[in-house]
């Protein structure tokens, strides 16, 4: 009897504690469960839906029928047989390379003087950086169109007055060159509060007493931010230069409407103008989901390959 | 390992959703007794009284029915149109350019519309007519024409001694000579221009006899290499040059030449007849209208023969009310009130005898192709005159080229 109540006792023991461990092993994915759920109806659905389309011949009449024709991937094949979306994609990459390194760089000196200066320069320029932050995209296009303008733009009458040469009626929408150095310089201008008060803030992390000793040791100032400011600032540097790549790659509104609708020509797209080029202007729809796909794997390898390097960077320095 | 192809993962993850693109959403759907309207924003800025005229007498015929007006931009209302298509939602009533019409009729967009229960549908401007009909149906309702002429500065051109108005396009080049002479302000142009203007670039091109493109049993074939267009696209280049101090690049819209008027930097600018309406009260008593004159004496420029349809989109759910509010906004009365503005009404019998009106006596269209529309958004037409104006391409390298892509897109 009694050997047979220990038993009992000793099973049930143990079921809790089965039961126990199960619900402690359970509980990460029941915490992750909403962030998932989330995940899944703003993301996965669409997403789903992005890979049937570019599936499909998706036109004006089928948009209004409501229903595509499967193509299979007919779409994927005629982007990647037109000559228009490599060189776009060529175009782009380059842009976005110089506008992210613009971007850091810039950034990054910035963030550097901030940390220099005295307290109320310090907020002074900061307060211009949350500014420049606050301005809503597209009044900041406007603002740089006006300034750029062709009959009377603050640009062109200043550079005259600084007799820098004759800037009356100077174009600069002429080119491919001129056109997508204005959106680099709007873009650029527009990211940088961001990523100098993120870098500011990542400065307040490194060890003064480290600097000190550096410089006691007779480390010169590029010294000590190469051995010892950098490697402190490295994960919140990744973070920043991909959110940029990201950011860059699709950019859309400022060179859109910068441009103007009226100058953009399969000479100057950029991969997201191209995506809305060739799936709105066109109505075809189908084409333009295979475009964004297309461009989504891009990105994922830009940025994926980036990320590799900084982290065997970073096991190589330990 | 692990952990480096988690935060891959995630970056996947973030950037799936940086780029996956919006879809469209819709737009509030019409009940019962309420209909949209979209208008394009000239009848907003030119012609507001006339759309309320049509609404108060839709209202007195229909008690209890709002009429919900909203005025789009032409450079994107087709867009936002194909997303109220595919959301199901948008306009009952919508303004669409003659030159739109043809592919969203091929496409199923619009309803049919009983042409008979139309005032003046018999004498219907025969270019308007047919951008509105498809396989035999009607489905769009000419709302107004429009043709180009010149609004000039009486004044300054008296002062330049100009006592003729000029009868050929090479008079108008001396002309032009005399008013650079007697206007020595920084800028100023004779005639502006927007370089990319191709509806007035393309004037010349039909004024030489030259062309687009033509549909050779069913095939079209590109006309801007002929040589009787590069005649023509050479007259438009010598005349820009001559004359308008414009950007090469920039469009008709970007600035509006009536802007650079009203500014008092042009003597004489070429556009739509309703032109006057934003000159400026400054030049208001100064200021006509003559019609552009082509390079043979006695023979007028051709101009672009512009023009709007109104339609009803198939997603409607009050068709039968957004056609009775196209009988009101286009009858009779309506398109009256439309001509005293500046335009040409949409029948026959009622024209007059305006400068306007004289102007549509010689036209040009493009070509009536499902494809066009991607023609004109693909910028072909401005790129080529970007070229040709900044000296890029010669003009032949440009007009080939453009005509080429206007072939494959034409035939696509």
């Amino acid at each position: 009897m009694a050997a047979a109540a220990e038993t009992t006792l000793h099973r049930s023991r143990r079921r809790r504690r089965f039961r126990d461990r199960a619900f402690r092993a359970s509980t990460p994915y029941a915490l992750i469960a909403p962030v998932v759920a989330v995940i899944g109806v703003i993301l996965a659905y669409p997403l789903y839906w992005l890979v049937k389309l570019s599936t499909e011949k998706y036109g004006l009449f089928e948009l209004i029928q409501h229903k595509g024709v499967s193509v299979g991937l007919r779409n994927f094949s005629s982007v990647l047989h037109d000559s228009v979306f490599w060189r776009t994609l060529l175009r782009t990459v380059v842009f976005t390379a110089v506008n992210v390194t613009l971007t850091i760089v810039l950034g990054m000196l910035i963030a550097l003087l901030l940390a220099r200066v005295s307290t109320y320069v310090r907020v002074l320029l900061s307060s211009g950086l949350v500014l420049v932050w606050s301005m809503p995209v597209v009044v900041a296009v406007q603002v740089f169109y006006w300034m750029t303008n062709f009959e009377n733009g603050v640009v062109n009458y200043a550079l005259t007055q600084l007799h820098l040469g004759d800037f009356f009626h100077h174009d600069w929408y002429a080119s491919t060159f001129s056109q997508l150095s204005l959106v680099t310089v709007l873009i650029v201008w527009g990211a940088l509060p961001f990523v100098a008060i993120t870098l500011y803030a990542g400065l307040a992390q490194v060890p003064r007493d480290l600097v000190e000793a550096a410089e006691v040791d007779g480390a010169r100032p590029w010294r000590v931010f190469l051995d010892i400011t950098l490697p402190i600032l490295r994960p919140i540097l990744l973070i920043l230069t991909s959110l940029s790549i990201i950011w860059d790659f699709g950019v859309f509104t400022q060179p859109y409407l910068l441009i103007g609708q009226s100058k953009i020509t399969s000479g100057n797209y950029l991969m997201s103008i191209y995506l809305f080029e060739e799936g709105y202007f066109k109505s075809d729809f189908g084409r333009g989901a295979a475009i964004s796909i297309l461009m989504l794997l891009i990105v994922a390898v830009l940025s994926v390959a980036y990320v590799r390097k900084m982290v065997r960077i970073g096991e190589a320095a330990l | 390992m692990k952990r480096r192809s988690i935060v891959a993962l995630g970056l996947v993850a973030v950037l799936a959703s940086a780029i996956t693109t919006a879809t469209p959403g819709a737009t509030k759907r019409a009940t019962a007794n309420n209909i949209t309207v979209w208008l394009q924003v000239d009848a907003q800025s030119s012609w507001p009284d006339v759309v309320a005229a049509a609404n108060q007498k839709f209202q007195s015929d229909h008690p209890g029915t709002t009429v919900n007006v909203q005025y789009q931009n032409w450079g994107d209302h087709l867009q936002k149109f194909d997303a109220a298509l595919a959301g199901g939602g948008g306009p009952d009533v919508i303004e669409m350019g003659n030159s739109e019409m043809t592919k969203y009729m091929a496409a199923g967009a619009f309803s049919s519309l009983d042409k008979s229960s139309f005032d003046n549908s018999a004498n219907w401007l025969k270019g308007l007519a047919g951008s509105g009909a498809y396989g035999g149906k009607t489905y769009g309702v000419p709302y107004y024409a429009g043709s180009r002429v010149v609004t000039y500065r009486k004044d300054l051109f008296s002062k330049a001694g100009i006592s003729k108005l000029p009868a050929t396009t090479g008079e108008y080049v001396a002309d032009a000579k005399r008013l650079l002479a007697k206007n020595s302000t920084k800028g100023f142009s004779p005639v502006y221009i927007a370089g990319t203007d191709w509806y007035v670039a393309l004037g010349f091109v039909f004024d030489y006899g030259g062309g687009i493109a033509t549909q050779v049993s069913g095939k079209w074939h590109g006309l801007l290499s002929s040589p009787k267009s590069l005649a023509g696209l050479a007259a438009y280049k010598a005349f820009f040059n001559a004359t308008s101090r414009a950007s090469k690049t920039t469009d008709e819209t970007h600035p509006n030449p009536y802007d650079v008027y009203a500014q008092g930097q042009a003597a004489s600018i070429l556009g739509p007849s309703w032109f006057t309406c934003c000159i400026g009260a400054k030049y208001k008593s100064s200021t006509a209208q003559f019609v552009m004159p082509g390079h043979v004496k006695g023979q007028s420029m051709p101009g672009f023969a512009g023009g709007s349809d109104l339609a009803v989109p198939i997603t409607s759910s009050t068709k039968s009310l957004a056609s009775d509010w196209i009988k009101d906004f286009t009858s009779t009365s309506s398109e009256k009130a439309l001509q005293a503005k500046g335009n040409i009404p949409n029948a026959t019998n009622l024209l007059g005898n305006s400068v306007n009106e004289r102007a549509a006596a010689r036209s040009w269209f493009v070509p009536t192709a499902k494809h066009w529309v991607d023609v004109e958004n693909g910028n072909i037409l401005r790129n080529m005159l970007r070229q040709i104006l900044t000296g890029k391409l010669s003009i032949k390298q440009a007009a080939s080229s453009a005509s080429d892509n206007i072939e494959s897109v034409l035939n696509q």
